[in-house]
């Protein structure tokens, strides 16, 4: 019987590896970024400038993340399993419901504020399956209307109105 | 006695305020009550809607929504086994066993008996302790302010969840977070990448809203289908005589350790909860019923964890260090209304901090109204299809983001913390101990400068203040303590003699 991808980790965990990896080029970009910071002189910044709290927060999060592909052994030894929440592979719907959000909020400028709460309210549903048009179509009417109203007239936001001016 | 009269007829004696803490309290138990929706969450979608108000209203709603958050959990844990927030993950241990036996009401009715008593009983502890806490931080100076932050940093190492190296890196990235816009000592932009909305800061409320709601939204959309079988409870019941008799020691002890975690900084109410179950266990004399349907397993961590709602309330006022991720975005809260939460608030306003106390008394007194004869109700909230739930979710957090300033910009940060929020729940990184530090990075860095300053940028300088070596000591043991204990039984453990040699 083989062993499975996990069974067979080693010294160091795969999956850890990039996630250590990618916090290491957060923190190499994030660092490059302060040193473009500008320059005072050390009376005005009394020897404290600007750069020198990001860049001992991010020696922090490095020397913390050196351990994260270790740490597979000390939960191992535990009986616990690290692996436990991203042991399923992501479904594709997280990725289609955030690239719908995106798409709407992209439409913001153009559509309105009260058109894409109407778009949330009616392609969500859809996109997770609801067919029951008797409960969209009502929602996706009252819901945003009922939020325009309580933001809009009551709390007094400013709302998008969009190409089409459509605003309460 | 006058700031507690003024204080108390703030809340008491204003029937528009009663209404507004009766809707957070109907509010919280029915988000307490879904799987799924948090009362961090209900909490960040709520600042928006409390700008406008009067800063008792608005944080009193935001304390009555913890109170009833915390406690809705439990009506799920009991009648389908999902706990509804994870504070009630230890109440269904016992809970969902005793419902299924057929004995919901008194499930309901015991959960809710200890949730009211560890909640009032904190809120005693929070009344006494926040004004004396204060009087002590009074002495503070940037020093000790910095050690104290430091302290609480590392208390998200033990904060719910599973990694204590991944939750110090989520602090660390919400401190670095804090930094961005301009460096107060010398008028510099961080991090500000040209847009000038950045220069004052991050924007806490769509970063909270992104990371509580949308991050959790994402993940939701894995399990649409999923659906619970639920017990039905025909009437809820007070304990009884021989139930007090059995549960009153555990509703005592788990009340007082409750509210004890709850003051640590970053500790909330889920750790409370735990220790609540596993302290009733221990001084049990029915430890075997555990798991089976035991009154004390569903007294112990519901005492506990509402007891934590109080005592989380201590830090966050009286020195402005949150005690749990609720209690953190209440901070934010008071910060948006103009507050500065510490000794000085205490101070100054003692009027305000027993309004809040007024607001989280009434929210205990009407969530045992609420859990005696709506827990049927609230059980079905449930049926409530998600795929109608969620959209409603993500409508509320694009106008919650977008309200505080009327900015697009605020969405797209939203939006794109709930993406990273997905992404590190899914890694093991806490979300709480990210929002901590990004409340906690401008007091740390402040103090931090403002210390060296004083030390003439000398480090060392900060170890003549004894309250300082006192947290860094502290600071250590919460830091290095999980793996000194194995190590430290180890060194004091006998050898067996019959293994000795061998």
């Amino acid at each position: 019987m083989s062993e499975s991808p996990r069974e067979r980790e080693g010294l160091l965990h795969t999956t850890d590896v990039v996630v250590a990896a990618v916090i290491f080029a957060i923190c190499g970009t994030l660092y490059y970024v302060t040193t473009t910071f500008d320059k005072v002189s050390n009376l005005l910044a009394q020897n404290i400038p600007p750069e020198f709290f990001p860049q001992l927060i991010i020696y922090t999060i490095v020397i913390f993340t050196l351990g994260v592909p270790f740490e597979h052994l000390l939960h191992k030894r535990r009986g616990d399993n690290i692996d436990s929440e991203r042991s399923e592979r992501i479904k594709r719907m997280p990725y289609v419901t955030a690239g719908l959000i995106i798409a709407l909020v992209v439409g913001i400028p153009y559509l309105g504020m009260l058109l894409t709460m109407f778009g949330v309210c009616v392609l969500l549903p859809l996109l997770w399956g609801e067919r029951r048009l008797k409960l969209i179509i009502p929602f996706a009417i009252l819901f945003p209307l009922a939020v325009a109203y309580l933001f809009n007239k009551i709390l007094l936001v400013y709302f998008e109105p969009g190409i089409f001016g459509i605003a309460l | 006695m006058e700031p507690v009269i003024e204080g108390l007829s703030l809340i008491l004696l204003n029937p528009f305020n009663i209404m507004l803490i009766f809707g957070s309290v109907l509010i919280g138990v029915t988000v307490g009550a879904l799987p799924g929706l948090s009362s961090p969450m209900a909490i960040a979608l709520l600042l928006p809607f409390t700008i406008t108000l009067d800063p008792v209203p608005a944080i009193g709603m935001m304390a009555a929504l913890y109170c009833g958050g915390t406690f809705g959990g439990s009506i799920t844990a009991i009648l389908i086994n999902a706990p509804g927030a994870p504070p009630a993950v230890a109440t269904a241990l016992d809970g969902y066993p005793m419902a299924k036996r057929g004995e919901a009401g008194r499930a309901l009715g015991i959960a809710t008996f200890s949730s009211v008593t560890g909640g009032i009983f904190s809120l005693i502890v929070f009344i006494v302790a926040a004004p004396a806490l204060a009087d002590v931080a009074l002495k503070f100076r940037p020093p000790e302010y910095f050690a104290l932050a430091v302290f609480a940093l590392s208390m998200l190492a033990s904060i719910s969840g599973k990694s204590s190296l991944r939750n110090l890196i989520a602090g660390a990235f919400g401190v670095l977070l804090g930094t961005v816009g301009i460096h107060l000592t010398t008028g510099v932009e961080r991090f500000t990448f040209g847009y000038p909305e950045l220069t004052e800061g991050i924007a806490f409320v769509p970063v909270l809203i992104g990371l509580f709601a949308m991050g959790e939204l994402l993940n939701q959309s894995q399990t649409l289908t999923e659906h619970y079988d639920r017990i039905r409870a025909h009437v809820t019941k007070l304990p009884g005589r021989d139930d007090l008799r059995l549960i009153w020691k555990t509703v005592l002890r788990s009340s007082g350790l409750g509210t004890f975690i709850g003051i640590l900084p970053a500790e909330g109410s889920t750790v409370a909860a735990i220790m609540g179950y596993n302290e009733a266990k221990r001084w049990s004399k029915n430890k075997e019923q555990f798991g089976t349907g035991c009154p004390e397993g569903i007294a112990g961590p519901e005492a506990a964890n509402n007891a934590a709602t109080g005592g989380a309330m201590v830090p966050t006022l009286a020195l402005g260090i949150p005690g749990s991720a609720s209690t953190a975005l209440i901070l934010v809260a008071l910060v948006m209304h103009g507050f500065r939460p510490g000794p000085f608030l205490v101070q100054q306003t003692p009027e305000f901090i027993y309004a809040i106390f007024g607001a989280m008394l009434l929210a205990n007194i009407m969530f045992l109204g609420i859990g005696l004869a709506g827990a049927k109700l609230f059980s079905q909230v449930t049926l409530i299809p998600r795929t109608i739930l969620w959209p409603a979710v993500v409508v509320f957090s694009m106008i919650g983001a977008y309200a505080s300033a009327s900015d697009i910009l605020d969405v797209w940060i939203m939006l794109i913390a709930g993406i990273v929020g997905f992404i590190m729940k899914r890694h093991g990184f806490g979300l709480a101990p990210l929002v901590m530090g990004l409340i906690l990075g401008s007091l740390v860095e402040e103090s931090f400068s403002q210390s060296m300053i004083m030390y003439d940028n000398n480090f060392l300088g900060l170890f003549e203040s004894p309250i300082v070596v006192g947290f860094f000591v502290l600071t250590f043991f919460s830091l290095f303590g999980p793996f000194m204990g194995p190590i430290v039984k180890r060194a004091f453990s006998r050898p067996d003699p019959g293994t000795e040699g061998s």
